[in-house]
C-alpha cells in the first residue's frame, strides 16, 4: 500500500470536512458538534510531514468561512492557533496512547473555540449558546473515530 | 524565521476580520469563493432532492387531483381578499395624493424559491435557498414565507443564496405593534432556540401577550406590514429603562418548503 501525498491527501479531507461541516443539523446538535475541519487538520499535520502548514490552514479556514458565512478570518485564525498548538506538541501526539491524544484534542478544540467565540465577541457581543462549550468535548470523542476513518484512507 | 511563518498568517487572517467587519473591500472576493465551492451544496443537498424526486414521482393521480381541487379553492378564497386589498390600495393611494404625503406603498415583484437547507454555522442562524443570482436574486433582498417575514439575502452563488434569518442576533428589524402603532427594534436570541426581543419600548407603554408585531418600514429594507412575531413574554427588570419583550417569530422554520423572495420594482 503506498501513502497518498501530503497536499493531495489534505485537498481530499478539506472537500470532505467541508462537506461534513455544511450537512444539515438541528441547531443544538450542530452547536455540540465537533469542529471537524479542525479534526482533520490535526490528523494531517499529525502524520504528514509538509511545508507552509500555517498558510494552509488559513486557507482552510477562509474557505470555511465563505461556506458558512462566517465573519471573514474567523475560522482561519482559530485554526491557525489551534493548529501551531498541535505542531509544537506533534513529537509527543504521534508517540502518545489515544486517550492522550484525546486530550490534546479538547485543548487544541478549546483554543479553537476559545478564538472562535472571542471574535464573536468583540465584533457582536457577548450573545451566543451555551451548547457551544460542549464543542471540545464532542471534538474529543470523535478523535478516535476520524484517527481510524483517516488511517484506512491515508493507504491507497 | 518561525515566528514569521506563524505570525504572517496570524496577521493576515486579522486583517481580514478587520476589512470584513469595518469594510466590504473584500465581498468581491467572498462572492468569487463562494461561488467556488458552491458545489459542496449541491452534494449536501442531494439525498434531499433526490428524495423529493421520488416523492413527486411516487404521487398518485387521486391525490394530485385533489391536491389540485385544494388549492383551486384556496385560489378563489385569495382572489376574493385580494378583491378587498386592491381596494384598499387604491383608497390609500388617493389618500396619499389628497394629504400630499409622500409615502408611498411599493409595487413588489416575488420570485418562489424552495428551501434547500438550514446553514451549519454556530453563530448565525441562516437558510439556503435554492434561487441565486442566475435567476436575478441579489444581496440585500428581503424573503417572506406564507405567514411572514423570513430575513434577507446575505451571500449569493449562482445556483444558491444565503438567507439571515431574523432570529439571527445581529438582524435588527424596526417593527411596531399591530394593536397600538407601538415601535421598537426586533433581534434574535442566541441563547434561545427561534426567539425574537424588542428592545427600545418603554414601560409606559401598553405591550401585552398575544400582540402581533409588523415588520415597519421606517429605516428599514424590510417592506412594512409583514407579521414578524407574537408576544410571548413581557417583563420589567429593575436595571433596565425599557421593557424586555419576547417574541416567538410567526413564521418558523419547522416544515418551510417555499419562500417568496421580494424586489422592488
Amino acid at each position: 500500500m503506498n501513502t497518498q501525498r501530503p497536499y493531495i491527501f489534505l485537498t481530499k479531507i478539506t472537500v470532505f470536512a467541508l462537506i461534513i461541516s455544511a450537512l444539515p443539523l438541528s441547531q443544538t446538535v450542530l452547536e455540540v458538534s465537533p469542529f471537524w475541519l479542525l479534526l482533520f487538520f490535526i490528523y494531517w499535520l499529525t502524520y504528514f510531514p509538509a511545508k507552509g502548514r500555517f498558510f494552509l490552514a488559513l486557507l482552510l479556514g477562509v474557505l470555511l468561512d465563505i461556506l458558512q458565512g462566517d465573519i471573514l478570518g474567523q475560522n482561519a485564525l482559530a485554526l491557525i492557533l489551534s493548529g501551531a498548538f498541535i505542531a509544537n506538541v506533534k513529537q509527543s501526539f504521534f508517540v502518545s496512547n489515544l486517550s492522550t491524544q484525546q486530550v490534546y484534542v479538547f485543548i487544541a478544540s478549546s483554543i479553537y473555540l476559545g478564538l472562535f467565540l472571542l471574535v464573536h465577541t468583540l465584533i457582536q457581543g457577548f450573545n451566543f449558546s451555551y451548547y457551544l462549550l460542549l464543542a471540545p468535548l464532542s471534538g474529543a470523542l470523535f478523535w478516535p473515530l476520524v484517527k481510524l476513518a483517516l488511517s484506512k484512507c491515508k493507504h491507497q | 524565521m518561525q515566528f514569521l511563518k506563524l505570525f504572517t498568517p496570524v496577521f493576515i487572517a486579522i486583517f481580514l476580520i478587520l476589512s470584513d467587519y469595518k469594510f466590504s473591500y473584500l465581498d468581491s472576493v467572498k462572492q468569487f469563493i463562494a461561488k467556488l465551492i458552491s458545489p459542496i451544496y449541491l452534494v449536501v443537498n442531494l439525498p434531499s432532492q433526490l428524495h423529493i424526486w421520488i416523492d413527486e414521482q411516487g404521487a398518485t393521480k387521486q391525490a394530485l387531483l385533489n391536491q389540485n381541487k385544494q388549492l383551486n379553492s384556496e385560489l378563489t378564497r385569495l382572489k376574493g381578499n385580494l378583491q378587498t386589498h386592491n381596494a384598499l390600495l387604491l383608497e390609500n393611494q388617493k389618500l396619499t395624493k389628497l394629504l400630499g404625503a409622500s409615502y408611498q406603498i411599493n409595487g413588489q415583484k416575488f420570485i418562489l424559491g424552495r428551501v434547500s437547507s438550514v446553514s451549519q454555522s454556530r453563530l448565525k442562524k441562516q437558510i439556503i435557498i435554492n434561487k441565486g443570482s442566475n435567476d436575478g436574486l441579489a444581496i440585500g433582498q428581503v424573503v417572506l414565507g406564507a405567514e411572514g417575514v423570513i430575513g434577507q439575502i446575505t451571500q449569493i452563488t449562482p445556483l444558491y443564496a444565503t438567507v439571515l434569518m431574523l432570529t439571527d442576533p445581529t438582524q435588527h428589524v424596526p417593527v411596531k405593534n399591530q394593536r397600538n402603532g407601538i415601535r421598537g427594534i426586533s433581534k434574535g436570541l442566541a441563547s434561545s432556540q427561534g426567539k425574537l426581543v424588542v428592545n427600545f419600548i418603554e414601560p409606559e407603554f401598553d405591550v401585552v401577550l398575544g400582540d402581533v408585531f409588523l415588520s415597519s418600514a421606517i429605516g428599514s429594507k424590510f417592506p412594512a406590514g409583514y407579521p414578524v412575531g407574537k408576544v410571548t413574554h413581557v417583563e420589567q427588570h429593575t436595571d433596565d429603562p425599557f421593557l424586555h419583550i419576547e417574541l416567538t417569530p410567526i413564521q418558523t422554520t419547522e416544515q418551510l418548503e417555499f419562500v417568496l423572495i421580494g424586489s422592488n420594482n
